[in-house]
């Protein structure tokens, strides 16, 4: 394979808007990246699949945007421990959320983050984040016993001496949906949920 | 008085670097002075016959050169003003801070005259002075015993200089004693490390006019005018070297075995031991730590040289001046427990390696692992604490480790040609020759796998390396069965004890501070202390010995030119002083003491700052050099020429702001016209006075800047904060005075600051409007 | 050493303890109060939206915006030390506080859509709180009283093979808070061994992930159990009895999913799991039902801990 670098290709842009995202923590770490591997030696998504650490890194040095379609960056653990040793300060594990919500912002990924519309919607019902009851059929297969403990799980709390689960009251609830209705998420949420269901939609028909 | 004085201005168009830029017809019809004249290159040879021949023909007392910075060419004007006296010359810098800061030639004009004005107000204040020499003692202290410490005082001696060189440990010879193999880039071959160090070391202890000391060590200094005095505590040895033979039966008698150091505790000795063969003085020693006192080595001890009573004695000694090797230590490997080294006894250094290859080490030789076989596959990591920026790693290269592995793993490879080796790297760094050895080691079928390992660990007998193969771009796992960490060098607890005790700068990794990292690369910010070898920072014995021989030829040019001392110092008139002691304890530079029941005050150490002024009652200190009045002359020439409005800011600078500030101007980054600075010996000579003044009279905004290492760094902060607090009390904005830290590195903070700075005093212009 | 409070606690609730094992939050008061630390609960507190943030679902500024409410609230309960069950509460509260301190554009974003809407009381002023001096997880607090854990001690443990399991959050994405180790982490094995225990120490795998992974568990679990099944083996070869969390999402992958795992494995791992805050209840006396709440394990806690002995005094 070969490829071309044109005179007015600037490939470091890439990386310089990463920098500026506001989620990043270290500064222009990811310029410092020397292809060491020592992120991809610890990673247990390395270990246990094509994701490959250092290769977003060069991907990203390289201006290759095509990587936000890359499905392999959707395997990373958030585990942080890229980020806990790389050498020259940078973390792979910020640059690969940065990576995600800048594929989302141009519409990427919908499909990814459906099945966790659950994490949103428990916000705007009681403020809450709650395992989106799209997996209670799987986690009720995986896991003996657990439907019937949660059935039981006021009972549990009531025993602890505890008050009822986190349920905030209504203002607050008001509150949080307000805040997380002006920061535009809410938008977002009802959007990638109507391109899915949309798309849900044609297929059936 | 003062105003009648003749002053002749001098500009230098800089070839074009000036003249392009600053319109010198303009400031040569705006300048009211005796004589103004313009030529092309002030600082070339002729320059001095221009000017002396100005200064005849025109009788003039004072002179104004306005071109480079004071820091490129002070001392080239301040003798060409010959037969004026030095100090009656001023420097106005219209190039770095103001040709080459500056694109809008009207307005560098204008700034060029004002600067310009600024230097004949101020030059008009200034006296004759004389500049301070002083002979220094020509003896040398070399504190550390290593390679680097052994070639300097040799070189030393051998220029007739007395030498006393001070070893905190038994014996000198250092970490190349114990190095085993050595090999050079351009001999394609590994050769006895302790064969090349005997010579030296034997020239080293006939030399008559070295005095080794060993068990010694340096605890305090204190410097007089060239002079150091320095307190060295040697600790018993309990074995008097006169008597001792190093016959060893001592040792034989002993019954405790504790690890040896020197092997890197991969052997035992006993407590009464010898450090290695070879060490210098040859005699034993008893490691009182370990010692149970039972006396059978002083019954078994034939000489009678065995004392176990002994106490630590202290010694005085007299230098003109000291050079510092007092070299580096190994990255702890606690600080990187995923490499496992505290875990598994086959994890081990590349400094363990060289010990296990020596034929003086503990397995005589064998490359042997922990249960006596010999490995098959050693797999050595590269950059252990170096090039690592996470806490506790150094960001720098350790510099060796890439071809001390070569050497290991070359010296693995002809004694055990089956034993395969892999060095895992992150970039292999061989410059110049070096790249020779490292082809060589290629051929001797050493692998290298490119990739920085995360972790090794434990799996049934061997080791299991995990990794990238970054070329590859795939995840391994190596089994290994020894594995070797080159580990990061860095600066010894000597050195960082040396440093604080002779009161030397140091860089932000803790090794000794160069004056200059390219120019100056074995002076210290301290006048008559030198550095050489791995205390300065990572090199190898090559570059530690020419550091080496560089420092003792430092040394000698000190001992024989002696030192010029700017005379803007502290001076009391003992007639008035009662040694009250009161600027002793207010001295941040402890230039201050008492001798012979008057004050004495060091003019090395003395920087002019003034702090002993203000808690003097007797008012019997003077600072010479009219420091004061020379500031408030600039300030007055420089709003002298404030334009209708025009924004000016005062921005004082002592010697490493304003360096900082041309480095600016050296980098063609840009400030606003605005800015004017005005460099001062301290800062902590502005005073509020200034201050107050300068805000009073046309000045809209007064920025200082320190750098923090100052010792008086925090001094001036409070003081600066007091001046704001007063302003603000008398209704005006304290926000026009700004304090900044300053640093020579960081010139392209200091440029947005500055510009910041303008923006702010802008906008309060505006909104005061 | 940095300082670790021990009042003005805002004891931070997370989303996951209250479902799952509702036992920590139980244990954790039960052994707080057993040291003398000041703390309150405060109901109008919310999620630190952890779950759905590492499932991308949130992003930086809406996480932030919900963090700047939570900080405001413990700032006006005067309760400034907030202190986290979970390691991604504290990850997450803690990453927020830094970038509302240190990036201006962000915290004025906010505090703009705050002034907008009417939520000016919301807004978060710069060092409104302080990453290192205000957030803390529930074992910095614990390590900050450790002298006086062995005074509260009642059963003795130390006959149970124990090994610990620290949260990648609050190890690793704050590494320069991190007390104890990153690479080889250790706070829990002290703490256990002020409890008169000593832990295996270092384990294959031991600072890697549970393997939760966020969506991995969800949509991977292929990857997710392939990475926890690394860790599970590691634990078995050292015939681990018992492992120490700090987290309860990492809780839940070991202690929900071992029997799958274990199928999947061929292996039968037998180990039980505790909440570093459950383990020193249980030594220190905690009922099993009242306190520990065993009855949310799904890895019955008697399958190891069958009789309780006291120490010697």
């Amino acid at each position: 394979m070969s490829s071309q670098q044109k005179i007015t290709d600037s490939p470091i842009e890439f990386a310089v808007e990463i920098i500026n995202d506001v989620k990043n923590s270290k500064d222009e770490g990811v310029l410092k990246c020397v292809q060491c591997g020592m992120c991809t030696s610890t990673c247990p998504a390395a270990r246990h699949s094509d994701y490959n650490p250092r290769e977003i890194i060069e991907r990203v040095l390289d201006g290759d945007e095509t990587i936000l379609e890359d499905d392999n960056i959707w395997n990373c653990f958030y585990c942080y421990t890229c980020h806990s040793v790389c050498p020259v300060g940078n973390s792979v594990c910020e640059v690969n959320q940065i990576l995600k919500q800048i594929a989302i912002e141009n519409e990427m990924g919908y499909e990814k983050l459906y099945e966790y519309m659950g994490f949103a919607d428990s916000y705007f019902t009681a403020a809450i984040g709650a395992i989106p009851e799209i997996f209670f059929t799987d986690i009720d297969r995986d896991v003996p016993g657990w439907w019937d403990f949660r059935q039981h799980l006021d009972e549990i709390r009531n025993e602890l001496e505890l008050d009822p689960p986190l349920m905030p009251s209504d203002d607050v609830i008001d509150e949080v949906s307000k805040i997380l209705t002006i920061t535009g998420f809410k938008a977002k949420i009802e959007k990638i949920r109507a391109s899915q269901e949309g798309d849900n939609e044609e297929h059936s028909r | 008085m003062r105003d009648d004085l003749k002053v002749g201005v001098f500009l230098c168009e800089c070839g074009g670097n000036i003249a392009d830029i600053v319109d010198l017809d303009k400031v040569r019809q705006e300048l009211d002075v005796e004589f103004v004249g313009q030529f092309e290159n002030l600082c070339s040879l002729n320059g001095r016959k221009i000017i002396r021949d100005a200064i005849f023909d025109h009788d003039l007392d004072r002179v104004v050169v306005a071109a480079c910075s004071p820091i490129s060419h002070e001392k080239t004007f301040q003798d060409y003003v010959k037969p004026l006296n030095p100090y009656l010359m001023d420097m106005a810098n219209i190039r770095e801070q103001c040709s080459w800061v500056h694109d809008d030639k009207q307005k560098a004009t204008a700034k060029a005259i004002t600067l310009i004005n600024a230097s004949i107000e101020k030059v008009k204040q200034s006296d004759s002075v004389d500049p301070i020499y002083c002979q220094t003692p020509d003896e040398v202290a070399v504190i550390g015993g290593g390679i680097a410490g052994m070639n300097a005082a040799l070189s030393l001696a051998k220029q007739g200089i007395k030498v006393t060189l001070i070893e905190q440990s038994p014996s000198i010879g250092g970490h190349m004693a114990k190095i085993g193999k050595v090999f050079s880039p351009v001999k394609i071959a590994e050769e006895c490390g302790m064969c090349l160090l005997n010579p030296i070391l034997n020239e080293l202890v006939w030399n008559e006019n070295i005095c080794v000391l060993t068990n010694t060590k340096v605890i305090e200094a204190e410097r007089r005018a060239g002079t150091y005095n320095l307190i060295l505590e040697k600790s018993p040895r309990y074995v008097d070297t006169e008597k001792c033979i190093a016959c060893g039966k001592c040792a034989e008698a002993c019954e405790v075995e504790v690890p040896n150091d020197w092997n890197d505790n991969l052997s035992t000795r006993k407590a009464i031991y010898r450090p290695f063969g070879q060490s210098y003085p040859e005699s034993y020693v008893i490691d009182m730590d370990n010692c149970t006192k039972c006396s059978n080595c002083v019954k078994a001890c034939t000489m009678k040289a065995i004392k176990l009573r002994g106490k630590p004695e202290r010694i005085p000694l007299q230098v003109g001046s000291i050079i510092v090797a007092t070299g580096h230590k190994l990255f702890d490997m606690d600080k990187r427990p995923e490499y496992g080294y505290t875990r598994y006894d086959d994890v081990i250094t590349q400094s363990e390696l060289g010990r296990i290859t020596g034929v003086n080490g503990p397995t005589k030789g064998k490359l042997l692992k922990s249960n006596g076989e010999v490995p098959k596959r050693v797999v050595m990591i590269q950059c252990v604490g170096s090039r690592d920026e996470k806490p506790d790693g150094h960001r720098y290269c350790s510099k060796i480790c890439c071809t001390v592995a070569l050497k290991n793993a070359n010296i693995i490879k002809h004694k055990y040609p089956d034993t395969d080796v892999l060095i895992c790297y992150t970039d292999i760094r061989t410059p110049g020759m070096f790249e020779k050895y490292y082809k060589h080691t290629q051929e001797n079928e050493v692998r290298f796998m490119r990739g920085r390992p995360g972790e090794v660990v434990k799996k049934g007998d061997n080791f299991i390396v995990r990794t990238e193969d970054t070329l590859k771009g795939e995840f391994v796992e190596i089994e290994a069965d020894m594995v070797v960490l080159s580990t990061a060098m860095e600066p010894s607890e000597g050195t960082k004890e040396i440093a604080e005790i002779l009161n030397v700068g140091t860089t932000e990794d803790g090794f000794i501070k160069e004056s200059h990292p390219k120019i100056k690369p074995i002076a210290t910010d301290v006048q008559g202390i030198f550095v050489c070898g791995t205390a300065h920072d990572p090199k190898d014995i090559t570059d530690s010995i020419m550091q080496a021989t560089a420092a003792a030829a430092k040394v000698s040019e000190y001992n024989y030119g002696g030192v010029e001392i700017e005379p803007f110092i502290a001076e009391i008139d003992t007639e008035k002083c009662t040694v009250c002691g009161e600027c002793i304890a207010r001295c941040k530079y402890k230039s201050m003491s008492i001798q012979n029941d008057e004050i004495y005050i060091d003019p090395m150490s003395c920087t002019g700052c003034g702090k002993c002024l203000v808690g003097c009652k007797q008012m019997a200190i003077h600072v010479n050099g009219n420091i004061d009045e020379k500031i408030l002359a600039t300030i007055k020439g420089v709003l002298s020429k404030k334009q209708d409005g025009e924004r000016m800011i005062l921005v004082f600078l002592d010697n490493i702001g304003y360096t900082a500030a041309d480095n600016i101007g050296v980098n063609r980054l840009k400030y606003p016209e605005s800015i004017h600075i005005i460099k001062v010996i301290s800062v902590n000579r502005v005073s509020p006075k200034h201050i107050h003044y300068a805000l009073d009279n046309g000045a809209d905004g007064v920025f200082i800047g320190e750098f923090p290492g100052d010792l008086m760094y925090d001094e001036v902060e409070r003081k600066i904060q007091g001046v704001k607090d007063r302003i603000s009390e008398m209704g005006e904005n304290p926000d026009r005075i700004t304090f900044s830290k300053v640093y020579i590195p960081y010139f392209s903070g200091l440029a947005r600051k500055l510009t910041d700075f303008d923006k702010k005093i802008e906008e309060l212009d505006e909104a005061e409007l | 050493m940095k300082n670790i409070p021990d009042k003005d606690i805002l004891l931070f609730r997370s989303c996951l303890v209250s479902v799952e094992y509702p036992g920590v939050e139980a244990s954790t008061k039960f052994v707080f109060d057993k040291l003398g630390i000041d703390y309150s609960i405060s109901e109008k507190q919310t999620c630190c939206t952890g779950l759905g943030h590492y499932s991308d679902v949130f992003n930086q500024i809406d996480t932030s915006a919900i963090g700047a409410r939570n900080f405001k609230i413990a700032k006006e309960l005067g309760r400034p030390n907030m202190v986290m069950m979970c390691a991604t509460c504290y990850a997450i509260n803690k990453k927020s506080v830094k970038l509302l301190n240190k990036k201006d554009d962000l915290r004025e974003h906010i505090n703009k859509l705050f002034d907008e809407n009417g939520l000016s009381h919301l807004k978060y002023e710069k060092d409104d709180l302080k990453p290192t001096e205000n957030i803390f997880h529930v074992v910095d607090i614990l390590y900050g009283k450790k002298d006086k854990i062995k005074d509260n001690i009642k059963y003795d443990l130390s006959d149970y093979t124990i090994a610990t399991h620290h949260g990648c959050h609050y190890c690793k994405v704050h590494y320069e808070d991190t007390i104890g180790g990153v690479r080889d982490p250790n706070i829990m094995d002290e703490l256990i061994e002020e409890c008169g225990c000593k832990t295996i120490g270092w384990y294959d795998h031991k600072r890697a992930t549970c393997g939760t992974g966020f969506r991995q568990r969800y949509s991977n679990p292929d990857l997710s159990f392939n990475a926890t099944a690394d860790k599970m083996n590691a634990i078995a070869d050292e015939d681990v009895d018992i492992l120490v969390h700090l987290c309860p999402n990492c809780h839940i992958q070991f202690d929900r999913y071992q029997h799958l795992i274990g199928e999947r494995e061929g292996r039968n791992f037998r180990a039980i799991h505790l909440n570093i805050s459950q383990f020193l209840a249980l030594a220190m006396g905690g009922d099993l039902d009242k306190v520990i709440g065993q009855k949310a394990h799904t890895v019955p806690i008697d399958s190891v801990i069958k009789e309780l002995k006291e120490v010697e005094k």
